[in-house]
Formats: C-alpha cells, structure tokens, sequence
C-alpha cells in the first residue's frame, strides 16, 4: 500500500515535470500542444475510489494549471477525465474482464485495450480543454482540428512512454 | 433522513465531480479576464433587455431635469471660453511615437531673437515656465533639429542654438546605424560635422543623418541633415560634413519636446555610473 502510494507519487512528479519543461514548450504551428501528464489519471489502479480520483485528478489539473498560467482550464478538463474513467473502463472491458487489484497497463490488458482506453479519455479532456481554453464556438472546426491534431500526438507519446515502461516491468 | 444518506452515498461522486467542476469554473472565471468578461457578458445578456426599458422609461420623465443641467453647463463653458481667448493660448499636445515607443510632450512657440553669426548662438522662443518649458527640453523646426532649452523664465526662454560650439548632440546614420558625435565648428551656417565614425563604415553623399536619442533630450529620429562630403582624419575616423535641413536664417516656428520618461532613463543610467 504505502510502496503503491510511493510509486504513484513519482510518476506524479515525473509527468508534472516532463509536461511543464518538454511539453509545454511544444507548439507545432501553433496547432499540437501535447499533453502528457493526462497519463497519471490513466495508470492509477483500476479500483481506486471515485472520490479519491477524482481529487487526485483536480490537483494534478491545479498544479498544471499553476505552470501554465492558465487558471482553472486544465483542472476543469481532468477533473472530467477523472469522472469519465469508471466508465470508459467499463465500455473498453476486455472479454475475460478486469482481474482484482490490478492497474489498467498495456502489460496487463494488451495493446489494443490499452490504446482504446487511451484514446478515449485523451480525446475527452483534449476536447474539454481546448474549447474551454477559446471560450467560444466560432472557431469551431479550428479548435476541432486542434483537438484532433494533438490528440494524435498526446496518445503517441503516452504509448511511447507506456512501451518503454512495460519494457521496464 | 435515512433515504437522504442513501441519496449522499449513491451519488456521492457526483457531488464531488460537480464541486470540483464548481471550483474549475470559478477559478477560470475569476483568474483570467478574458473568460471573465465572456462569462459576464452572458450572464448580463439575459437581463440588459429589462433595464435598457427602466432606463429609457425613466430618462423620459427627468428629461426636463437633464435640460436644466444642460444649460447650466453650457453657460459656464461659454464663460470659460471668453476667459480664455483673452489670454495667449499655448498649444500643448502629447505624441505617442510608436516607432520608437517613447512619450513626448511638444509645446508650439514662435522664436523671437535669434543669431547665426556668433560662434555661440542663441535664440529666444515666446514660451516660458508657466507653459511648462523646462531647462534641456529640445527644440525643433519643422525641418529638424533646432536646439535646447538653457534658461526659462516665467514667460520666455532662451535656446542653445545648434550653431553654437558648446552645443553636441549623439547622431546616426540613418542607413546603418553607426552614430557618432555632432557639433558644429563654428564657420558655415548651413553646415555642422558629425565626428567619430569608424573608417569601415560605409558613408555616401546625401545620407541622411538623424538624432540618437541617447542623450534623453532630443526624440529618436529626429531629422539633422544629409551628408554633404566627407574626409579621413587622423588614424581611424571620418569627418562628416552634414548639411543643415533646418534653416537657421529664417527660423520662427518651434516646437519645445519635453521627453516625460527622461529622469526615469537618467534616474537608472545614474545607478551604474
């Protein structure tokens, strides 16, 4: 437990860290702005208490949001992922369900399974993020294509990131 | 009570996610502007319709009201007017100059006493303390550089002339940047020489040279003159002679700058000096 505890804190640290000095400083054309750290509310196990996530979600968000000069925006959008995760882990359930105790990792549950999951959370707060971050719908399918665009490269880093880790394991 | 735990506990993510979301928003509506006025905006459009009515229904009622306040107003206007044609009306105007981002204050004078033959000329503007000439305020023609301001009194000040030896101002080259040093030696009228540039630099005939800024007095880019030929002294310098745009021989319209940021510029340098 408190090994678990320990280990989630690193990979807290870790993300915040990488996000804030590598991928904040990304910015394709002014359309791909990665974010990463969106992997933390991804890996934490797949039988955490709702509450639990969903205040870990709100201060990874805050703590994202300090660093990015940009209040509330990232801490409303995972906030929302947090809320969504139950039930994206129900939709995405493999055949043979989850095995008690475990962590949702590529390891355990395959890489199509792993995508799927990532993909649909990504788009999620991605989505979230970015229209609340113009505050309007008059660049619709700007933003939209914005959504896509970084959608893409969010969930290839995480995978990228992931693969390295269960070669790690 | 009891169905009311049961409804805390059933939906207890739901009131936890909503509490969150409630912080998110009010920290993005609070914490930056831009979200902030929209958020306003969308609110107060729901309720602008009703008080443009209020508004309108009651301006009409007080409209005798506000023609009273109107008249009053506009007899003590006309009376300030007749005080004010009776005196000299300085022209004072402030120039946001946004080539260079720098804050000037220009006051229009006419030169009343002006010299060109001595080799320390002054001449005398028809503006003084009380329009608010300071002493080193620069003064320019509307072909260029003039002079600078070098004693006020209540009503007139008095201008070191660029023809005078003592009088040096920080100039460029406008093609190339390099500046150097300008004065005049005292023989032509028409003509002052700019020193200190480097032989490497490329100098053609008819450059135009313009005012540096750096010495706080005189705005960026203020016109000078135009290079009328040039030759190498000493080691390693050009001496420039520059042509005067500004015709000290029938001088008569200045305008006075007072640069409004120049004791913060002098405050700072003084600091490392």
């Amino acid at each position: 437990m408190i090994n678990t505890v320990f280990r989630f804190g690193l990979i807290f640290i870790l993300l915040v860290l990488l996000q804030v000095l590598l991928f904040n400083n990304i910015q394709f054309s002014g359309y791909i702005n990665p974010y990463v750290y969106i992997m933390f509310i991804l890996l934490l196990p797949i039988e955490i208490p709702s509450w639990l996530l969903l205040i870990l979600s709100f201060t990874i968000g805050m703590i994202i949001d300090f660093f990015s000069g940009s209040p509330g925006v990232h801490t409303f959008a995972t906030v929302l992922s947090g809320f969504v995760r139950p039930y994206v882990i129900r939709v995405v359930s493999p055949k043979d369900g989850y095995e008690s105790g475990s962590e949702p990792s590529m390891s355990n549950y395959g890489f199509r399974w792993f995508l799927s999951y990532t993909l649909l959370i990504v788009l999620i707060h991605h989505t979230s993020l970015f229209y609340l971050e113009v505050f309007r719908f008059t660049d619709f399918f700007r933003t939209l294509f914005r959504v896509i665009l970084s959608t893409i490269f969010s969930v290839t880093f995480i995978l990228l990131i992931e693969y390295y880790r269960r070669g790690k394991n | 009570m009891r169905n009311l735990l049961n409804f805390l506990t059933r939906y207890n993510n739901l009131i936890v996610f909503l509490v969150l979301e409630g912080i998110a928003l009010y920290i993005i509506s609070t914490g930056n502007s831009y979200q902030n006025s929209r958020l306003l905006n969308a609110v107060k459009g729901v309720t602008r319709g009703i008080e443009q009515k209020i508004y309108n229904t009651s301006s009409y009622l007080s409209l005798r009201e506000i023609n009273e306040r109107l008249a009053m107003q506009n007899v003590a206007l006309k009376n300030r007017m007749e005080q004010m044609v009776r005196k000299e009306n300085p022209v004072f105007f402030s120039v946001q100059d946004s080539v260079y981002k720098q804050e000037y204050q220009h006051t229009s004078g006419e030169v009343i006493d002006n010299s060109i033959n001595r080799q320390k000329n002054f001449f005398t503007i028809n503006k003084g303390e009380l329009q608010g000439i300071k002493v080193d305020m620069a003064v320019i023609s509307p072909d260029g550089v003039a002079g600078k301001i070098v004693g006020c009194s209540k009503d007139y000040s008095v201008a070191m002339s660029l023809l005078n030896i003592d009088f040096k101002l920080s100039a460029r080259i406008k093609s190339n940047g390099y500046y150097g040093s300008l004065g005049w030696d005292g023989r032509d009228y028409r003509y002052a020489i700019l020193s200190e540039i480097p032989q490497h630099v490329n100098v053609s005939i008819g450059d135009t040279i313009e005012a540096t800024g750096f010495s706080a007095i005189f705005p960026e880019g203020i016109l000078v003159g135009t290079v009328s030929d040039y030759v190498k002294v000493g080691g390693d310098f050009y001496k420039i002679r520059v042509s005067i745009t500004t015709d000290f021989k029938k001088l008569h319209f200045v305008d006075v700058i007072g640069n409004m940021k120049k004791k913060e510029q002098l405050d700072l340098e003084k600091l490392f000096k």
